[in-house]
């Protein structure tokens, strides 16, 4: 089904395993490429919880006046955040566009890695062609299937096992990763401050589900496939936490820039 | 606020999640998805077929005869798709046992059962990964490869291991062996030369710039013939595997999966995307190619197993994957006959005598026995369209 992605993905791994000679070093650096053309969505994935986190004085107000009657709430803070320009799921935009390449790399790395004939055969007519529709063939990719497929004694072709007990820690970390990813990059909300009181509103029930159920989600994923696709998870929020983590220093050496020009100036 | 509402995106990625899983091909516990493909094997006039949990041995007129084991609820190897080794008294059965309960890993038994009684007479559950092709049988010893890139050699009469030897890579060909030598290629790259007796390493080969062995080297006259995944077909010297020519000299564009036939000085081999080539044994140089030509809608004809000869030595048979079988004149591979099937066909085609057997999966039928003398008519089929309960 996801075949199209998963053909140039595929060879995209041999590309860069015949530059690097690390199934590994492959996928990490397909991890990057992904992100980076996966960038002007994550920026406005944060830009959006950042305008959330913003709006929190707001939202705190919204709460003590109408607290009680939730349906109020919920129609009072909507128009709040369509004023401003917010979509409250904005958020799983990203998600929902990577799910294809998920699933794409997922057959990709089957493909690199076989653990099955039909498989293998199915992408030997589909080898080297990096662009398809172009049915321009790379020779030297050819003959690099199967890649190596050892990475720390683990089979990267292969989802976690209890002969190789310590695969389960891919799938762990996944989820920890995830988890870490997700707690910074979601809005903080108003019952996350200490004032608040009342019954927790729609966005916050909907960001505590989102914090915890995605990393579930990829972990669950990542114990029922191939781990090489633990590889590409790990990464992938690593380098998201890395990003959030770059885009806060540069908003604070901004803020204080501001705040040094404004001194001068008074 | 409804709790439906507020659950509204969580709920929605996951059942998107879950629907694209399944579509995938995701194996979460239950029976495993068919991995490979139906291996044949032709002994004493019978015809022996894995078919999922069974082994069905038919006549040559396509009547079954047994099932092993009878009952497919027996579950004895679980789903078998390698080819059976088939003895005077025996036949040997290697599969996959589906894990039973959670994070419960599958098993793959070898099990020699009684070919009269469907007795089980010893397994081995010593391999971690599927077996993809099947093994060979010498001096008392079965030999095959396994996914989890060892190659296990087995008593014959207990079952026990006798050696084993770690490559680098899965190995999905089936052994030869000759004399005191087991020839096997892996997924590593190299072709082994084990000592039958004692598993110890007499040499190996690597392919030049890479390319995985896949397939069963054909001998003559103290040569290998084999194909790989690095695009080319090599000679190699069985003494001491050196080697003697390789095909193309700059790599192709295709794998060689299917093992190579040899018939006198020539050498018939086909590659992945249907060409199909004719090379002089002594030098490796081609005498002519050709290329299989789609049939019915195909957009091309892929070929995954090698080519068969009939018994005159004047017609190569080659099955498509998409179920056709062609029949090409070994003296300029002109086409003789095609004869399109429903199914996939993923292996060479046996020959005994003026028919050919042709085994298929994923369509109404497994086996089918063709006339070659006749312009490829279709004898039988089995199982007949009405008794079939699987596509698989």
């Amino acid at each position: 089904m996801f075949d199209f992605i998963a053909y140039p993905l595929a060879n995209l791994i041999l590309l860069l395993y015949a530059g690097l000679g690390s199934t590994v070093g492959a996928i990490a650096v397909l991890t990057l490429i992904i992100n980076l053309a996966m960038l002007p969505l994550t920026l406005s994935q944060q830009r959006s919880a950042r305008k959330m986190q913003e709006l929190q004085p707001e939202m705190e107000k919204l709460k003590k006046k109408y607290g009680k009657d939730q349906e109020r709430l919920s129609q009072e803070t909507m128009k709040l955040y369509k004023g401003k320009g917010i979509n409250p799921a904005g958020g799983c935009l990203p998600l929902l566009i990577q799910m294809p390449i998920w699933f794409g790399l997922i057959n990709a790395i089957r493909y690199c890695i076989p653990s099955g004939p039909l498989e293998t055969f199915q992408f030997s007519q589909h080898i080297g062609e990096l662009i398809p529709s172009l049915a321009l063939q790379i020779p030297v990719l050819v003959g690099l299937v199967p890649l190596q497929s050892t990475f720390l004694g683990m089979d990267l072709g292969q989802p976690p096992n209890m002969i190789q007990w310590w695969s389960y820690a891919l799938p762990l970390l996944v989820g920890l990763t995830s988890w870490l990813q997700q707690k910074l990059l979601s809005p903080s909300t108003p019952s996350s401050s200490a004032s608040s009181d009342g019954p927790p509103s729609q966005t916050e029930l909907m960001t505590k589900q989102m914090q915890i159920m995605m990393p579930l989600m990829f972990m669950m994923f990542t114990l029922n496939y191939a781990t090489g696709l633990s590889i590409y998870f790990i990464i992938s929020s690593l380098i998201r936490i890395v990003q959030y983590y770059l885009i806060r220093n540069g908003r604070q050496e901004d803020a204080d820039t501001k705040k040094r020009v404004a001194k001068k100036r008074t | 606020m409804k709790l439906s509402r507020l659950l509204r995106w969580p709920i929605l990625l996951i059942v998107l999640a879950i629907l694209l899983a399944s579509t995938s091909g995701c194996v979460c516990g239950g029976t495993p998805r068919a991995s490979s493909w139906t291996g044949l094997t032709l002994q004493d006039g019978r015809i022996y077929a894995a078919d999922l949990q069974q082994v069905r041995v038919l006549g040559t007129d396509g009547e079954l005869i047994q099932s092993i084991p009878q009952d497919p609820e027996d579950n004895t190897a679980g789903l078998i798709y390698i080819a059976p080794s088939v003895g005077e008294d025996y036949v040997i059965i290697a599969g996959q046992l589906a894990p039973r309960g959670f994070l419960a890993q599958a098993t793959y038994p070898i099990v020699k059962l009684d070919l009269e009684t469907g007795k089980e007479l010893w397994r081995f559950e010593g391999a971690r990964g599927q077996y993809i092709e099947g093994g060979a049988v010498a001096d008392g010893l079965f030999v095959i490869g396994n996914s989890d890139k060892n190659v296990y050699a087995l008593d014959m009469d207990t079952g026990d291991l006798a050696w084993q030897f770690e490559t680098g890579h899965r190995v999905w060909a089936t052994p030869l062996i000759v004399g005191d030598t087991v020839y096997i290629g892996s997924m590593d790259n190299h072709l082994y030369a084990r000592r039958l007796s004692d598993g110890e390493e007499l040499w190996k080969f690597a392919a030049p710039g890479g390319g995985a062995f896949a397939s069963t080297p054909a001998l003559q006259d103290g040569a290998l013939y084999i194909g790989t995944f690095g695009n080319r077909v090599y000679a190699i010297d069985a003494d001491d595997g050196t080697e003697i020519w390789r095909f193309p000299e700059e790599p192709g564009k295709n794998w060689f999966w299917g093992s190579p036939l040899i018939d006198g000085d020539a050498v018939y081999a086909v590659d992945v995307k249907g060409a199909v080539y004719k090379l002089d044994t002594g030098t490796g140089e081609e005498i002519w190619r050709g290329q299989l030509a789609p049939k019915n809608n195909d957009k091309d004809a892929p070929v995954r197993g090698g080519p068969a000869l009939t018994e005159d030595g004047s017609t190569l048979l080659i099955s498509s994957e998409n179920g056709t079988l062609y029949a090409l004149d070994v003296d300029d591979g002109s086409e003789m006959w095609t004869e399109e099937g429903e199914g996939k066909g993923y292996v060479t085609p046996v020959v005994n005598g003026d028919i050919v057997y042709q085994a298929l999966i994923q369509g109404p039928y497994r086996i089918r026995a063709l006339e070659i003398t006749d312009d490829g008519d279709e004898l039988w089929v089995y199982p007949l369209p009405e008794e079939s309960e699987t596509g698989e």
